[in-house]
């Protein structure tokens, strides 16, 4: 029976490879697991391995083509064996003596012949498998001219529902020992492919060793898409500032011992409010192939939560005054906190602003929070011997990271931007006061 | 219970029915001269000292002639079985049986009944393209006309007796190597359907077919000799690992459809073995029905193993080539796995 050549599926958002070489030629004869063709990714070039032994035969795309995974790009065949793809076979059934050819008894007739590309499968086989839920374009055949037949489905339904793995990830697991019942897939459907059986073989360390598997679902999948797309959808670039925080230090004492209970997170935005104000391009969100600039600063503030990094919005923050900053984000804080923040408050900023100060962090990284256009990371204030006129003084200093998306601002305006909110941290007062 | 072949059985079953109804009688030729083999294939041997000239009838060589005396007995209430000494012969009397044996009840509004059997034998035994040929398909075509087609003895009694007591015209095919094959009108390469055959009155009802071979795997459907050929075939492929269902429908007309879609319900693989040529034959009426009916449960294209499309050779090595041999059916179901 000929075995069909795959192209391999290479993963979830991979549906079409190009075909770069063929590393063996039609008619050439060629031994199961060997190489026979690479195909490149946008990420990668990967040999793909001879499924069976045999002969190369019905070669039907070239160095070049595009090709649809899982298609079939030829077959490997007996030599002489006819291929589903060949010309039709001489149904009628002649006696030797009419044709003077040897006596050879007249041969049975073979099915029809059917296009070798297009995937195959009996009635049987597909009756089955819409009774059992399964996709029998996923199944390798088994039955004539490599159809999938009953047989087919009926492994597919007992082996969980699973589509067949690729014939490469079967052959790697067979060669590894792995048993890919317990593999799970991340080829196309789930098919289980190469990549998922060589995990598996490097993940089977003793269970001990495993402290904690969780799955990126709920909050936690919110974050890693959105850091995702954070960090592979933007164009990225962070500024950084060391600022003499002196005076934001006193400012802070002072409205306490006033009796304003007052962070310097609020501080903080009062300053980005007045700061977006004179650089209205970095309160601005991304849409499609679009920035648009919002009058409104909607600032989100990164909060570290029991349920993970939570960004609540305080919203309309140049209209407010310290005072009710202080209060609002305290509120929301507090219900993200509790998990009691809604969705609606969780979303819809304009800029966010991090803190890690209180964990000893000097300065670092931040990721933009999608689809807004910029991010201020804040240090820790610490004592820093500083140049002050001429001398050396110690004050109190702070690092800032302004990361934000290039495609939507350029250097210039951020670091203006970045200029204002030094010079607001250095000289605090008006922007806050009642 | 005795053990006998089809020729015997057949000749028991015709003693019965006319030892109980006065009204059948035997029509044809050489079926009863003295001295003679009681017919081509000893079918009737011995009868005529039973039952006389007056219900052993010996005609001329004249088929045509017969076969109208025959159908107007029947239509006058006698229960006639007439025999034509080669199945090829019933060309000749084509008239008799289509024109007029088959289409009587209709045209009377079933106000006439035409109770006639017409024996046959058939198939290819080294005798050539005019004495050798597979006929049933001609006459399954016809509406009005029962066929049936018994290969073991047991069979060829029950069925011969049905066909007496039915009020239709029934034609009854015999092979010609499944008569036995022992006797002076023993075939060359005869196989031996002896079997046990109950003394006490017993029918097979037309229209019952028989699963002579239970499996799993592929339905196999034959009639007559290729019966014994599938049986051959189902025996190689069991040493192969492939457990072959054997179906023997008995009745052509009209046909136990529901045993073979059951059958290839349950093995998803069909294949149907005819001596008949290929072309519009009665292989491809009955794959046509496994496709129609049961075309959802099939894993593989229902498939013919035929005679080729030429009349039956008389050289022995291309009649070989010609009738369905066991190794041509097993390579067809191979083919389907």
């Amino acid at each position: 029976m000929a075995t069909q050549v795959l192209v391999p599926p290479l993963g979830t958002n991979v549906d079409t490879v190009t075909l770069v070489t063929w590393y063996k030629a039609e008619g050439d004869a060629v031994a199961a697991g060997e190489p026979l063709f690479a195909v490149e990714t946008d990420k990668a070039t990967l040999d793909v391995e001879a499924p069976a032994a045999g002969t190369l035969r019905g070669v039907s795309a070239a160095e070049g083509d595009d090709v649809p995974s899982l298609s079939c790009i030829a077959w490997i065949a007996a030599e002489g064996e006819a291929l589903p793809d060949g010309a039709p076979t001489d149904t009628d059934e002649h006696l030797p003596a009419r044709t003077g050819a040897s006596p050879s008894p007249p041969h049975p007739l073979t099915p029809s012949p059917l296009h070798p590309l297009t995937p195959k499968a009996s009635p049987w086989a597909r009756t089955l498998a819409a009774e059992r839920g399964i996709d029998w374009t996923l199944l390798q055949g088994t039955g004539p001219q490599g159809a999938v037949v009953g047989r087919d489905v009926e492994a597919a339904a007992q082996a969980g529902r699973r589509p067949a793995p690729t014939p490469l990830a079967a052959r790697v697991a067979q060669e590894r020992g792995i048993d890919l019942a317990g593999v799970g897939g991340t080829g196309a459907s789930g098919r289980v492919t190469r990549d998922d059986v060589l995990r598996a073989v490097a993940g089977s360390e003793p269970a001990s060793d495993i402290v904690e598997t969780f799955a990126l679902t709920g909050v936690r999948g919110k974050i890693a898409e959105r850091m995702m797309r954070g960090s592979h959808e933007t164009a990225p670039v962070t500024l950084t500032a060391e600022v003499d925080a002196t005076a934001l230090v006193a400012r802070r004492k002072a409205l306490q011992a006033a009796g304003l209970k007052v962070s310097f997170n609020d501080l903080l935005v009062c300053i980005l409010a007045r700061a977006l104000g004179e650089q209205p391009r970095l309160n601005a969100v991304y849409q499609g192939d679009r920035a648009v600039v919002r009058r409104s600063v909607d600032i989100a503030l990164a909060v570290d939560t029991d349920r993970g990094l939570l960004a609540p919005v305080l919203r309309g923050a140049e209209r407010l005054t310290l005072a009710q900053v202080a209060e609002g984000s305290a509120a929301l804080i507090a219900r993200a906190r509790s998990g009691q923040a809604g969705p609606d408050e969780l979303k819809g900023g304009t800029f966010t602003l991090t803190n890690l100060g209180m964990f000893g962090i000097d300065a670092f990284t931040p990721i933009i929070n999608h689809p807004e256009c910029a991010i201020l990371g804040v240090g820790r204030i610490k004592p820093t011997p500083w140049v002050v006129g001429d001398c050396i003084g110690i004050r109190q200093a702070l690092w800032l990271s302004l990361t934000f998306d290039h495609r939507l601002v350029d250097g210039g305006p951020a670091a203006r931007f970045l200029q204002s909110v030094v010079r607001g941290i250095e000289a605090p007062g008006a922007e806050d006061e009642e | 219970m005795a053990v006998m072949g089809i020729a015997e059985a057949l000749r028991e079953g015709i003693r019965e029915e006319m030892r109980r109804d006065p009204t059948v009688f035997c029509i044809g030729e050489d079926i009863g001269v003295p001295g003679g083999w009681g017919g081509a294939f000893t079918v009737t041997l011995g009868l005529s000292e039973e039952f006389g000239p007056e219900r052993i009838i010996d005609t001329p060589i004249s088929e045509s002639g017969f076969a109208g005396i025959a159908v107007g007995a029947a239509m006058t209430g006698m229960r006639p079985i007439a025999d034509v000494q080669y199945g090829d012969f019933l060309f000749c009397m084509m008239d008799q049986l289509v024109n007029q044996a088959a289409k009587m009840t209709y045209m009377a509004g079933g106000a006439v009944k035409v109770p006639l059997v017409m024996r046959a034998p058939v198939g290819s035994t080294r005798r050539g393209a005019q004495h050798a040929q597979t006929l049933e398909v001609f006459f399954t075509h016809v509406p009005g006309l029962k066929v049936v087609a018994p290969s073991t003895a047991y069979d060829a009694k029950g069925l011969l007796k049905a066909a007496v007591r039915d009020d239709n015209p029934v034609l009854m095919f015999e092979h010609k190597l499944l008569y036995g094959s022992k006797g002076n009108r023993a075939e060359k390469g005869a196989v031996s359907p002896i079997g046990e055959v109950p003394e006490e009155d017993y029918i097979v009802p037309i229209g019952k077919g028989a699963i002579r071979r239970p499996g799993k795997d592929v339905t196999i459907v034959g009639k007559l000799l290729t019966v014994y050929r599938a049986l051959g075939a189902a025996d190689q492929l069991a040493e192969q690992g492939i457990d072959a269902e054997v179906i023997d429908p008995r009745t052509l007309v009209p046909l136990d459809k529901e045993l073979i879609l059951e059958s290839v319900r349950k093995t998803h693989r069909f294949v149907v073995v005819e001596e008949d040529n290929r072309t519009h034959g009665w292989g491809a009426e009955i794959a046509a029905m496994v496709a129609e009916e049961a075309f959802w449960y099939l894993d593989a294209p229902p498939v013919r193993v035929s005679a080729p499309d030429i009349p039956p050779p008389f050289a022995p090595g291309l009649e070989e080539l010609y009738v369905p041999s066991v190794d041509r059916v097993v390579a067809a179901v191979k083919g389907l796995f």
